[in-house]
Parts: structure tokens; sequence; C-alpha cells
């Protein structure tokens, strides 16, 4: 099995080297101009042609792809044009924030898919059903920066019951030790923080989350459908297993396949989907700083997040791979 | 799309007047909701970002320093004295001034902070405003000498201007530019605590503060960059004070039980930055531009009247304002320039004009608005929106369409640091490249007599406008929202500082 999955993961390193020359074909194709961005108003013309040289930006494309490249490889993203500190510095300031938001978010909405999910298969044929499936269709229509909004507003403006900005309240400070501020908080024993971190993810992880619960209801409810029509889950049946039982240790283990591999796929969606929700709530990760850097053409921190995106996505390929091989005992036996 | 749809729920939830709800909080605490992070990190040398400054100046002193209707004033600098030709620069410090680490500052920190980080190489933005600057000598821990290769008239103002905070010496050799960005130390009356970047800033007192103590233990700073999540945050209680969110809310927000809201007009100018070619090679047609424009109707729509209408670029109370000069709103005398000139309403005047949108309140609706207005009268404009990187890049290019719409920041109201910088053909700053207009601007540089150098900017100013070389606007304004429970002093400039805060 494991031979297997590293077989298939070798195919990660070409298809990281593809992207990567992609995003600097792309960025440097854009007509902008980091040496001038990153030079005061009132620099003269040859201040910036001097940045321009001192940055590299005078040499042939493929010249500054091989050097960007080789510098990624020893673990130098390069340093940010407009903040002018190292963008690997940056990143690990930033990633475990969104890792964490995402990492919620994908909690909330596997919560809601699996449970909704059940719920739903439980209405097959009732009466019920058309406004289930309604409801699920307005979670999916709403987009997430209304629901950010809608949420902000409800629980933060109207109830005052949950806080939307940033990571912490104002009085309490910051647990560091890796930057994943409810583990950090957990470790060193600060549950003020803890806490104070946990209300301050609801409401961000929830708007980024909901909208990605209403497709894992979906597939797991037809999935259920599916099974339900197997000759085993008859036999199953027949040999007198309660219903529940039948649910939980024969159906829904099959069922969950496709479910587990819809949500991996939308796990880097998601990932990549925070941008908006991260700018609203003033949540600290890496899609605000991909905005600032947008905002400010800062070429070095676009690369690296893009290039982050890309091994996250890959990283959570990888995973599922695995669990999948975990679950399926089809792939096992091979 | 997206912006327009969250102004429309806002303005939909505004309609049900919820109340603002104080929360407890610590008295000794105030929470400011900040529209963006310092740039450059903690090291106030490296960028020059004008919303920066109040942020900076709570952890860091610059040697002089302005009072809130923008006079220069004595600070970490007791005394100065320019030369006549103002080559050289005497500077007297203060003895009593520590910085957080507790090392007591002295010239050779000021030596090394504006002369001897360039020299180390240290990629700084004020080495652009210290290009004049020769050497610094230290006679004394108490004094120092600057010594400029040209007459530098302006350099007092410099000191209280971008980029111009003292770091210490021994301190920043000792760590390094990078861990002196992450732990700052400064002198100011704020310590740094912590920082997240485009998170969060908590600043605590410095009790040994050589200046009044503040008031308040602690200052949190919440960076949240989007306008209705920071009506939000003033609106549910969780922010104190909140800056730059839209004049129709402040409207509303004031009028909620605890908080108050203001517009106040502060030193930035909003302007047409003009080429001297392509559609605007014509001085008739530039002038027709300038005249089309009710700048009068532009304050009243889009800042509530409160953005006085400028001729000059320049606002009221600075050096260079001219009080007995307006440049008239004149459509029908517009019409008539373009008629001399062949252009009708039937036969445009056709030019480009580029604009942002939301990088300062209300800079795209003004766009169209002056769009509207040129049709009137027979100019044609195609209007592009781009992004702030954008207009630097086009700028630096000499790529900026024949009008762009901007706000330019000058906190120190000093003439030179308007017109100077946006008339200077020298400056890739300046898309107005015509070489008489840029002599004079060049020669204003190195005049040394204040008096002399005022009358010049100001003659230079009103030459501008009446040339069109230059179509200034407004008066930016400042939108504020704060509990009423909250006190602070109100800066010309916009600088909101929380050693300046009170409860009561």
């Amino acid at each position: 099995m494991i031979a297997t999955l590293l077989k298939r993961q070798a195919t990660a390193l070409p298809i990281l080297l593809i992207v990567s020359a992609l995003l600097f074909t792309a960025l440097r194709l854009l007509p902008v101009d980091p040496a001038a961005m990153s030079m005061p108003p009132n620099a003269t013309k040859a201040e910036v042609e001097a940045a321009r040289v001192a940055m590299g930006l005078d040499r042939p494309l493929p010249e500054q792809y091989a050097i960007w490249i080789g510098q990624v490889a020893h673990g130098d993203l390069g340093r940010s044009i407009h903040v002018r500190r190292p963008v690997s510095t940056l990143l690990a300031d930033t990633l475990p924030a969104t890792i964490e938001l995402a990492v919620a978010a994908m909690l909330i909405a596997g919560s809601l898919g699996l449970s909704g999910g059940l719920i739903l298969f439980a209405l097959r044929d009732n009466k019920a059903e058309p406004l289930a499936e309604t409801a699920t269709t307005l979670m999916m229509s709403v987009p997430e920066f209304l629901w950010a909004l809608l949420f902000i507003f409800v629980f933060g403006v109207a109830l005052q019951a949950l806080p939307f900005t940033g990571r912490l309240d104002p009085g309490i400070s910051r647990p560091v030790l890796t930057g994943f501020l409810l583990f950090d908080a957990a470790w060193l024993g600060q549950w003020k923080a803890f806490a104070s971190a946990l209300l301050h993810l609801v409401l961000p992880a929830a708007a980024l989350g909901i909208a990605f619960a209403p497709p894992i209801m979906r597939v797991l409810r037809a999935s259920l459908i599916d099974i339900y029509h197997e000759d085993y889950i008859r036999q199953a049946r027949l040999r007198g297993l309660s219903e529940t039982r039948i649910l939980l240790f024969h159906a829904l283990q099959n069922a969950g396949l496709p479910t587990l591999t819809l949500m991996g796929v939308q796990f880097g969606i998601l990932f990549g989907g925070s941008l908006l929700i991260e700018v609203i709530y003033a949540y600290p990760g890496m899609g605000n700083l991909m905005v600032d850097a947008v905002r400010n053409a800062d070429l070095p921190i676009i690369q690296a997040v893009g290039l982050t995106y890309c091994i996250v996505v890959l990283t959570i390929n990888a995973v599922v791979d695995a669990l999948y091989h975990v679950i399926n005992p089809r792939l096992r036996a091979r | 799309m997206t912006a327009l749809s969250r102004r429309g729920l806002f303005g939909l939830l505004a309609a049900t007047g919820l109340p603002a709800i104080a929360q407890a909080q610590d008295a000794d605490t105030a929470t400011i909701g900040w529209p963006s992070d310092v740039a450059g990190g903690w090291d106030p040398n490296v960028r020059f970002a004008p919303d920066a400054q109040s942020l900076l100046k709570m952890v860091f002193d610059q040697p002089m320093d302005q009072d809130p209707s923008l006079k220069l004033i004595p600070h970490i600098v007791t005394a100065w004295k320019m030369a006549p030709d103002a080559l050289s620069l005497e500077l007297t410090f203060r003895d009593d001034v520590r910085f957080h680490n507790g090392d007591k500052l002295t010239s050779a920190d000021f030596a090394y902070t504006f002369m001897g980080r360039l020299k180390a190489g240290h990629k700084l933005d004020i080495a652009n405003s210290m290009r004049s600057v020769a050497d610094i000598e230290t006679p004394s821990p108490t004094t120092a000498i600057m010594r400029f290769k040209t007459p530098s008239p302006t350099m007092p103002v410099w000191l209280a201007f971008l980029g111009s905070y003292i770091v210490p010496k021994a301190y920043m050799e000792q760590v390094g530019p990078e861990a002196f960005a992450q732990k700052p130390v400064g002198t100011g009356p704020y310590k740094l605590l912590e920082y997240q970047m485009n998170a969060r800033i908590v600043l605590e007192r410095n009790d040994a503060y050589w200046g009044p103590k503040p008031k308040l233990k602690r200052i949190v700073v919440e960076i949240i960059k989007d306008p209705s999540a920071r009506v939000a945050g003033i609106q549910s209680g969780q922010l104190d004070l909140t800056v730059n969110v839209p004049v129709r809310e402040v409207a509303r927000l004031k009028a909620l039980p605890g908080l108050t809201g203001e517009l106040n007009p502060i030193q930035r100018v909003v302007l047409l930055q003009v080429r001297n070619d392509e559609g605007f090679t014509d001085r008739n047609v530039r002038l027709a531009a300038h005249h089309a424009i009710d700048k009068k109707a532009l304050s009243q729509a889009f800042y509530g009247g409160a953005a006085v209408p400028l001729s000059a670029p320049a606002t009221p109370g600075t050096p260079g304002f001219l009080e007995d000069y307006t440049f008239t709103y004149d459509p029908k005398l517009a019409a008539e320039l373009l008629a001399k000139s062949g252009y009708s309403v039937d036969k445009p005047a056709k030019i480009r004009m580029a604009t942002t949108n939301g990088t300062f309140p209300s800079d795209f609706d003004m766009a169209r608005a002056i769009v509207a207005m040129w049709k009137k009268v027979g100019i044609e404009a195609e209007l592009e929106v781009i992004e702030i990187s954008k207009y630097f890049e086009l700028n630096r290019g000499n790529k900026l369409p024949e009008a762009t719409l901007y706000g330019f920041d000058n906190a120190t109201g000093d003439p030179e640091i308007y017109a100077g910088y946006l008339l200077n053909p020298k400056l890739p700053f300046s898309p107005w490249k015509d070489p008489v207009l840029g002599e004079k601007v060049l020669a204003l540089f190195n005049v040394a007599d204040e008096a002399q150098r005022i009358a010049g900017w100001r003659a230079l100013n009103k030459e501008a406008a009446e040339t069109g070389a230059t179509m200034p606007l407004l008066q930016s304004v400042q939108t504020l929202v704060r509990k009423q429970s909250l006190n602070f002093t109100k800066y010309g400039n916009g600088w909101i500082l929380g050693q300046t805060f009170s409860r009561g």
C-alpha cells in the first residue's frame, strides 16, 4: 500500500514545478514594475533603475526563474517588496492561522454535511423532503461573504454574542509557540486565551464552511440511497440486524468513500476561498496577506502564497489518498 | 458588485436602527479599528506610509513634532538653527530621553538614524528624504549639525514627517534591522507589547516617558481593512474608535446612543494630476476641464459639504493656501474655451481619465461625476479604474492618462511637499513634465529665505492652476466614529494618537 501511495505522490514534484513556472511567468507578464513599487514617491528614475538591477529584474526571464526556483529549493522565498521582510517569515506568521481557519471551517462543513446528509436520507420520499432540499439549495446559493456579513450582523452587532474581528480579545495576550493559536493556548495552559480564540474562530469558520456542507449532504444522501439497493443490505436485514446497525456499520462506511473524496477536493477550494473571509473578519491569515500583496503588486509574496496553495492542495490529495486506502478494503488488497 | 452588495446589505441592516451597546471593557484600554497596518514592519525608517504615522508616533519619537494646528514645534529637538544659506542645520536635543530598553538617547542615535543606517546599507525610504544630507556631526551628546549638499530649507519639516523617527544605534547594531522590525525599541509614549501583522497591535504605556504620560495604559489597534466590518465593530461596541468609514455611515452611527461621529478636514488634497501632452496639450482644454468641475457639488454629494473646495494644491491654514484666489466654476467659460479650440458638445475633446476605487472615500463615484460634468461642456473622458499599485506603476513609467484622480497626503502642510512633488519634472511622481514650470519648481527647492520661499510657492500654486498644470478639487476628509466616553485630540492632518486619549 505504501509503495502505491508513494508512486502516486511521485507526480507531485513535476506538478509543483509546472505550477511554479506558470505562476512565475504569468506574474512577470503582468504590466507591473516591482522595482518602481519598492521605492517611495520621491525616488528618482536613476534610483528606481538601480533597484531594478539589484532585484535582478534586468535579467532574462528564464534566468530570473532559475534563480528564484533555486532559492526556493533552499528555503529562500525572497523578500517582500512592500513590507521588506523575508517572505518565509510572513508565511510562517500567517499560514498557521489560515490552516486553523480552514480546518475549523471543514469541521463545521463536515459536521453539518454528514448530519444533514443523514437527515436528508431519513427524509427520503417524505413530505418534508422538498423543504429540506430547498434549505440546502439556499445554503449553497448564498455566497460566503454574505454569510460573513449576516453572521456579523446577527451574532456580532444585534445579539453581541460573538466577536468578529481578529483572533483574540483586546485584553488577552497572544500565546506564541507554533502560530496555531488554539494549540498554543492549550499547550501553554492559557485557557482564557483558548476560549477567546475559539470564540473568535466561530463566525469566520462558519461563514467559510457553511456553503460547503450542502454538497456533502447531497453526495452522502445519494450514496446511501444507492447502497441501500445493494444485496448485502438486504442480506443484513434478513440476518435480523437493526436499521441503526446497518446504517452505521455497513452503509455509512461505504457511502463515506465518495463523501471523503468530495471533502478532500472541497478542502483545497475552501483553503483558497479564505481570502475574502479573512479580510472581512480582519483575520490575520495567508488570505489577508495575499490580498495586500495583490494590491501592492508584491510579486515575491504572490508567488510564494501561490506555491503554498499548490503544496497544500497536493498534501490534502495525498492525505485523502491515504485515507481512501485505509477505508477501502479493495484498494488495500491491491 | 461585491462591495455594492455589502454596502446594500449594511444599509438594510442599518435601517433596523439597532443601537450600539457598550461592551464591558477595561476603562484603561482603548481599542481602535484602523484600516491599514504599519508598512515595513516596525522599522519606522523603512517605508513612507502616511496612514501608518499615527501608529508609529505612539512607539517612536520624531526629532521635531507638529501641534494639533500643525505648527512645527520642538520635541526631541529643543532648538534648531538653519544657516542663512540653508546648507547646515544645528540641532539641540533633550537630555532626558531614554529608549524603551533604558538606553539614553543622544545625538549619536540621531546621526545613526539619518546617516549611519544609510551608510550601513539599510534599505530605507528616508534615503530619499535625506538625499541632500552630506554629513551629520555630533559635537556633543545633545547637539548635532546636519550639513547639506544643496540648500535644504525644509529639513526641519522633514524631521517631523514621513519616516523620520529616531532609532537606537546600539540596539539596532546589536540585533540588526530584521529583528528590530519584530521587536522595536523606540522612545515613544507607548511600548509595543504584541504585534500580529494585518491583525493586531497591542501597545502598553511607557511609564518612563520623558513627556506627558498617556492617560490610558493600553491601546489595542485592530487592523480591519473592510469598512463594513469597521462600522459593525464600532456599532457592536467592540471598538472604541474607528476611522475611514463611509460618510453616510457617520451620520447614522452618530445618532446611536453612546456614539459620536465627525467629518474632519485633513491635509490631504484630492486633485486631478494632469499631463501636459496628448489630449491635454491644448491649454484651453485643460482650463475648460478645470472650469467645468463643480467642486462645491462634489463636496456636498460625497463629503456632506465638509470638504473645502480648493483652487490651489494646498489646504486652508497652510502657507501655500491662497485665501484670496478662487478658480471659478464656470461651465459657460469652459464651453467658450473649448469652442476656441474647435470643440463642442457635438464634437467633444477626447481624453482618458484614471481613478482608483476605494483608495480614498468616494473616489470612483467622484470620478464618474467629473466625467458627467465634462460631458456637459464638450469633453468626453474615457474612465479607467486602476488599483493603487497600478497608479504608481503608470506614474513611474509616465504612462498615466491625461487626468488622474488622486489623494495627495502632506501631513506637514509645507507648500514644497505639495507642488514641489506634484509638479517636479525630475521626479517620476509628476506626470506634468513641462520644463517652463518645472524650472521654477526646481529653483524653489534652493531658496533659503523662508518668506521668499513661501511667497515663491504661493505664486507657483496660482500659476499652476491658471495654466492647467494641476486641478486641485477638495480638501480630503477623515471620517471618524467613536464612543462618547473616549476623548482624543484632533490633529489637522488626521493623526489619531493614543497618548491624547482620555475617558470621561
